[in-house]
């Protein structure tokens, strides 16, 4: 059976704050040279990984439908002219680079997932399956403006990050392939967020005659 | 699970092709063995105008309604096997750098919101997955220029796990103003046209549309991925580790299973100076005397799809008979290992490829194709 257990949940809401409002709460944990760069997405993300030291063996699952909206937003305003800092830092998985990059930390295994609907399941199928004893798993979005307005971007800002080990001692939460059929259920990373919150328990289809499994421990 | 440096897995490669503006991967490797580019002087914002920099285009770069990548990627399509693609124990990798980004670009120009449905990564992979009657299991990877190997590392996890009995891996990128316009901000995207590995006073990249996929099993085939491996130095966003490390760091664990076999090496080489130079000293580092090409000088750089281009561009050659060589580039080089001229394949039993991205991103497979 493949299985992990949750362990150093972390979660960040900054729901209809500004970048500027999340910028100046959270600045304190980032080097000042890079607080002034960072999206919100990056703040948020930074923040939930500040509380989990990483190694460079470990494995980092990222998920985010939208990214880094608020720079691609912004870099599309800035044609005909387009800004060089803004084109790196709309990148997908720029948030995580954001904070990596400042702490200088380099990491063996990285996944960067986009996706819709589904993408709560593929994002713990995934922590499931890379080779690293450690996996941590961190997702988020950012609230967008004109995006947002055309359904193209989050309603709110938010991030979470958790380690996802072999060690049951202490565990918050069993993660597992289980043997076994599931209903289809749509999770999006806002409803992964609120699963992590609420500490729900998740079940989703895996595979023919699989499913997987998300169980909150006592 | 045990911590590992690679994935040792082999997988088989059941059905592997792409789409270039020089046509599919028979057509590419062809024309590359002949010493073709299709490389050539375009406005970097297309009907936008701008400088001239170099581009390998399938169409000309106009955001239209719907995405001018659509008749391309349903051209290559049309040649995977019919296996009920997404449905379940058949899931689908999409990977792309950009998506349908550019359509967004051509709303916030012209204010014409019949470009939104494509705009952001899922939606367009949504489209896609319309179009091209795939059922929902469709995983969508986004890591700048290693996505496609990504989507191959996690289809190759999916398989020996038992999650599927068949996976397809389908890449794309298609340029736009939006992209162009932001490496030309960078300035490697510039007037002059690349020389992979070449020792010269600029580098200079050049851009490319490209479109593959990989049918991939736990046995059979027509040629084995033996093993993968990946690294990501997040020293800076846009430059390596000065001392190449990463490049390092990314193919070492690759290294032992590369005793007594007869390798070449297709390097990311895109035509930056840096980049370029670190990546050479690497292999020749790890690997002494296995022949280096890249093939961006004659395709330009095709980002989130160029590890699968490139895939089906090297078994293309395998097939083929020769390997090209580095078009676009001549001596002096970075290594005596470049190879500026094509070479034959019986030579070898064994390809490195490996890529690049911003952030530091590197990733590498070998395929097994004695």
């Amino acid at each position: 059976m493949v299985e992990r257990y949750l362990h150093a949940l972390q979660l960040a809401d900054a729901g209809e704050e500004t970048p500027e409002q999340t910028r100046e709460r959270l600045k304190a944990q980032f080097p000042r040279n890079a607080v002034r760069r960072m999206t919100q997405l990056g703040l948020l993300v930074g923040s939930v990984l500040h509380e989990l030291p990483l190694a460079e063996s470990d494995a980092v699952v990222y998920a985010s439908t939208y990214a880094e909206t608020r720079a691609l937003e912004d870099y599309l305003a800035s044609f005909p002219t387009p800004s060089p800092a803004l084109f790196q830092t709309s990148i997908h998985p720029s948030a995580v680079e954001q904070a990596l990059i400042a702490r200088t930390q380099p990491v063996r295994w990285f996944v960067p997932l986009s996706g819709g609907a589904r993408l709560a399941r593929q994002a713990l199928v995934t922590a499931l399956l890379l080779p690293a004893a450690r996996v941590v798993l961190v997702g988020g979005e950012e609230r967008g403006t004109w995006l947002r307005e055309r359904n193209l971007a989050s309603e709110r800002s938010f991030a979470f990050a958790c380690f996802l080990t072999a060690e049951p001692a202490g565990a918050l939460a069993r993660l597992a392939l289980e043997t076994g059929e599931a209903p289809d259920a749509p999770a999006d990373t806002a409803a992964l967020q609120a699963a992590l919150r609420d500490r729900t328990p998740l079940t989703f289809p895996a595979a023919p005659g699989r499913r997987l499994q998300l169980d909150w421990l006592p | 699970m045990p911590t590992s440096d690679l994935i040792a897995e082999p997988v088989a490669i059941e059905a592997c092709d792409c789409l270039t503006p020089l046509g599919d991967a028979a057509a590419t490797c062809a024309a590359l063995l002949a010493g073709r580019s299709a490389l050539q002087p375009q406005p970097v914002q297309g009907a936008g105008g701008g400088d001239l920099v170099p581009l390998a285009l399938c169409s000309p770069m106009a955001e239209t309604v719907p995405p001018r990548w659509l008749p391309f990627v349903r051209q290559l399509a049309a040649r995977l096997p019919d296996a009920g693609w997404g449905r379940p124990g058949r899931p689908v990798f999409v990977t792309s750098s950009n998506f349908g980004v550019g359509s967004l670009h051509a709303f916030v120009r012209d204010g014409d919101a019949s470009h939104l449905p494509y705009g952001v990564p899922h939606r367009a992979v949504e489209f896609l997955t319309r179009e091209l009657g795939w059922g929902p299991e469709v995983f969508v990877l986004s890591h700048a220029c290693v996505s496609a190997h990504l989507g191959v590392l996690l289809a190759t996890r999916h398989l020996h796990a038992g999650l599927a009995d068949r996976a397809l891996v389908f890449s794309f990128d298609f340029l736009s103003p939006f992209v162009t316009g932001g490496f030309h901000s960078l300035k490697i995207l510039n007037a002059g046209f690349p020389a992979p590995y070449a020792v010269r006073e600029t580098g200079s990249i050049g851009l490319g549309d490209g479109t593959a996929f990989a049918v991939l099993a736990r046995t059979g085939g027509r040629a084995r991925i033996a093993a993968q491996a990946v690294y990501n130095e997040m020293f800076h966003f846009t430059s390596n580790r000065p001392d190449g490390t990463g490049f390092a760091d990314c193919i070492r664990p690759l290294v032992p299973l590369l005793a007594g076999r007869r390798p070449w090496i297709k390097g990311h080489g895109t035509g930056t100076l840096e980049a370029g130079r670190l990546e050479a000293a690497a292999f020749a580092q790890l690997l002494p005397g296995a022949p280096l090409v890249s093939w961006k000088g004659a395709l330009g750089h095709t980002l989130g799809s160029c590890g699968l281009v490139e895939l089906a561009l090297a078994l293309a050659a395998r097939d083929a008979g020769r390997i090209p060589g580095t078009i676009g580039s001549t001596a002096p080089v970075f290594s005596p290992a470049v190879a500026l001229a094509s070479f034959a394949a019986a030579d070898h039993d064994t390809a490195l490829l490996a890529s690049n991205a911003f952030g530091g991103a590197h990733a590498a497979l070998l395929l097994d194709h004695g």
